[in-house]
């Protein structure tokens, strides 16, 4: 009897899901029910009869059902099911990877169901040499897709203030300065201290809106008034919002010429 | 001369150095009538006067020094520079430094007067064109600014438009339904109530860009009570909202954001049951609103949090520094954000709406 686990965060849904193919495939079972991917790769880890198939949603909290199926893909046949996701699915007909849309097509969800039904009939080890690596690029892609584009930088600290913990926003935060153990973060109205160092926050932050001007600085952007030579090679920087004036040291003096 | 003093020449030119030549040569004529000399010999003169004359001028301009303004520096550099000049004149015709300052010194102080005369008439005209110059790119610099805030308001306007019904909402919503219908049709009946309610309010904001508490409100209600059937008895929430605040313009789409994230970010990734808790006061003329969640808490990491930094950027942009978005941690966890905004009435609100006719 072919074996089946379905993976999806919204319990309705399994139910749902569950119904139909009791429906429209009496003979399958169903051995597993995950509510996140992390669930699906630790019941393929740790149980040794493998279902045959998998139906994950796509969008799971944890582990995406992209990323489950590419740990669990050599060892299953893997269906997906999603809402909405034109790009994924353009990608799944195009690697010819079986798909299920929600809300469910009747029609649609037969055509899955007897497809799979012929491929279980079909000797394995003879298709497992076909699949493998291609759908393996195509995951690999998708789950990249998926994933926030481009680099993406901090746009929240946390930090304590008094009794509670605060999210301050980085265009709030006029400099950061580095003091022995600690990083001040200085906004217009006060200051925090927060325990990450410059080093990272420089790794962290967009560098189009910090800028470092010294060892221990660094300087948001908008918040530069304006810049004056100062003493030895150093210059003077001064804030829009602050007081004080910062040093910029020698070695960042580079950054205001011409300005 | 090294590099770094290079920047006191800066401005100079091949029309400036014209302009000198110019101004020399009208000088000469002008005045050639009132001495002895010969045209050309004045000329010698007034080239030699003008082009010290202006190259103190360059440099006074291009100085970084905060002692007097440097319009005034420009003026001293007339006299400093016309003082050159005559010292120029006298090196360049071979003439006795010390006869010079003795025995002609009528025609010295003469020389020097004419100098720093025509100097200042021609610094003060360069400051006026300056100033006209700087005036004309303080101008084009608020334009700049002014079309910056017009494309704002317009990015904020089209990210409302886009936050309006996510697909995978939306779908995943009437696959839930569709379940429902054969399970249980009288909760079907009511998650279909809650999606019609929800998608009246959420629809037609694609137009506008004011709304009020109330309606953002019910929304959100609307939302949660689909997300309770949706994730089980994994999600609970309360709403305490005065009704004398209901009517109080609140911008579009914030609301529904946090309620989202709190569900998102907050309850989902952790597997116990969560509560959200939607809250709404006034104090001292600000309008309070708070979202509550015991869910995981905020794992501040790079890219997260850019749906909230999208409502910072639309309170800055409709409020300025009167509104803000503030996230803590709640206790014993989760996350409170609060919007506080400085109340307004819906008549003075059009500032994104559409112009009415």
């Amino acid at each position: 009897m072919p074996t089946a686990l379905i993976a999806d965060d919204e319990p309705l849904l399994r139910a749902q899901l569950k119904a139909r193919l009791a429906n429209l495939w009496p003979g399958l079972r169903i051995v597993h029910e995950a509510e996140n991917g992390r669930q699906v790769v630790e019941f393929f880890d740790l149980e040794d009869e493998k279902p045959d198939v998998c139906f994950l949603d796509i969008h799971m909290p944890g582990l995406t059902g992209l990323e489950a199926a590419r740990r669990i893909s050599k060892r299953s046949r893997v269906v997906f099911v999603t809402a909405f996701d034109q790009y994924a699915v353009d990608a799944f007909e195009q690697g010819a990877i079986d798909y299920v849309l929600k809300p469910f097509d009747e029609t649609r969800l037969k055509e899955t169901v007897t497809r799979l039904q012929e491929r279980l009939a079909a000797p394995v080890t003879v298709e497992s040499d076909s699949r493998g690596d291609p759908l393996d690029a195509i995951l690999a892609r998708l789950a990249a897709q998926m994933a926030p584009v481009g680099r993406q930088y901090l746009q929240w600290i946390k930090a304590s203030v008094g009794s509670t913990v605060r999210m301050i926003a980085i265009d709030d935060i006029c400099y950061f300065q580095s003091d022995e153990k600690y990083t001040r973060v200085v906004m217009e109205d006060g200051e925090v201290l927060i325990r990450k160092p410059i080093k990272e926050l420089l790794d962290e932050l967009d560098p189009d809106k910090f800028w470092q001007i010294h060892r221990s600085t660094l300087v948001n952007t908008r918040e530069i008034a304006g810049v004056v030579r100062g003493l030895r090679d150093q210059a003077d920087l001064k804030l829009k919002s602050r007081p004080e004036v910062l040093t910029v040291s020698r070695a960042y003096t580079h950054l205001f010429k011409q300005m | 001369m090294p590099n770094r003093y290079l920047y006191l020449l800066s401005g100079l030119s091949w029309q400036r150095a014209a302009w000198t030549v110019v101004v020399a040569l009208v000088a000469t004529a002008s005045v050639v009538w009132f001495f002895q000399n010969t045209f050309w010999d004045l000329l010698l003169s007034a080239l030699c006067m003008s082009f010290t004359i202006m190259l103190a001028i360059t440099i006074a301009g291009n100085l970084r020094q905060t002692f007097m303004p440097r319009e005034g520096a420009q003026l001293l550099a007339v006299v400093f520079g016309s003082f050159l000049g005559i010292l120029l004149v006298g090196i360049v015709k071979g003439r006795d430094l010390a006869q010079m300052f003795t025995e002609r010194l009528w025609g010295v102080t003469v020389t020097t007067g004419l100098g720093i005369g025509f100097g200042c008439v021609i610094t003060a005209a360069m400051i006026l064109r300056e100033q006209r110059a700087r005036m004309q790119s303080d101008l084009v610099r608020a334009e700049a600014e002014k079309h910056r805030l017009e494309k704002q308001i317009m990015e904020a306007r089209l990210q409302v438009m886009q936050a309006q019904v996510e697909p995978h909402f939306l779908f995943n919503t009437l696959a839930n339904v569709q379940h429902l219908v054969e399970a249980d049709a009288k909760a079907a009946g009511k998650m279909l109530d809650n999606l019609i309610r929800y998608l009246r309010i959420a629809l037609p904001q694609m137009r506008e860009s004011s709304s009020t508490l109330g309606r953002e409100m019910d929304m959100a209600a609307a939302y949660l009570e689909i997300f309770k059937i949706r994730m089980g008895s994994r999600l609970d929430y309360s709403m305490n909202v005065p009704s004398d605040l209901r009517t109080q313009e609140f911008p579009p789409m914030m609301l529904i954001t946090l309620v989202e994230n709190a569900i998102k970010h907050g309850l989902d990734p952790c597997c116990d049951a969560g509560v959200v808790t939607l809250s709404a006061e006034q104090r001292e003329g600000k309008l309070i609103v708070r979202v509550a969640d015991t869910g995981e808490g905020f794992q501040p990491k790079p890219g997260g949090g850019v749906g909230l930094a999208n409502i910072r950027e639309r309170l800055s942009t409709l409020y300025g520094k009167s509104a803000g978005l503030t996230l803590e941690e709640n206790q014993p966890r989760g996350i409170v954000a609060t919007i506080e905004l400085t109340q307004r009435s819906l008549a003075s609100a059009g500032m994104l709406s559409p112009a009415v006719t």
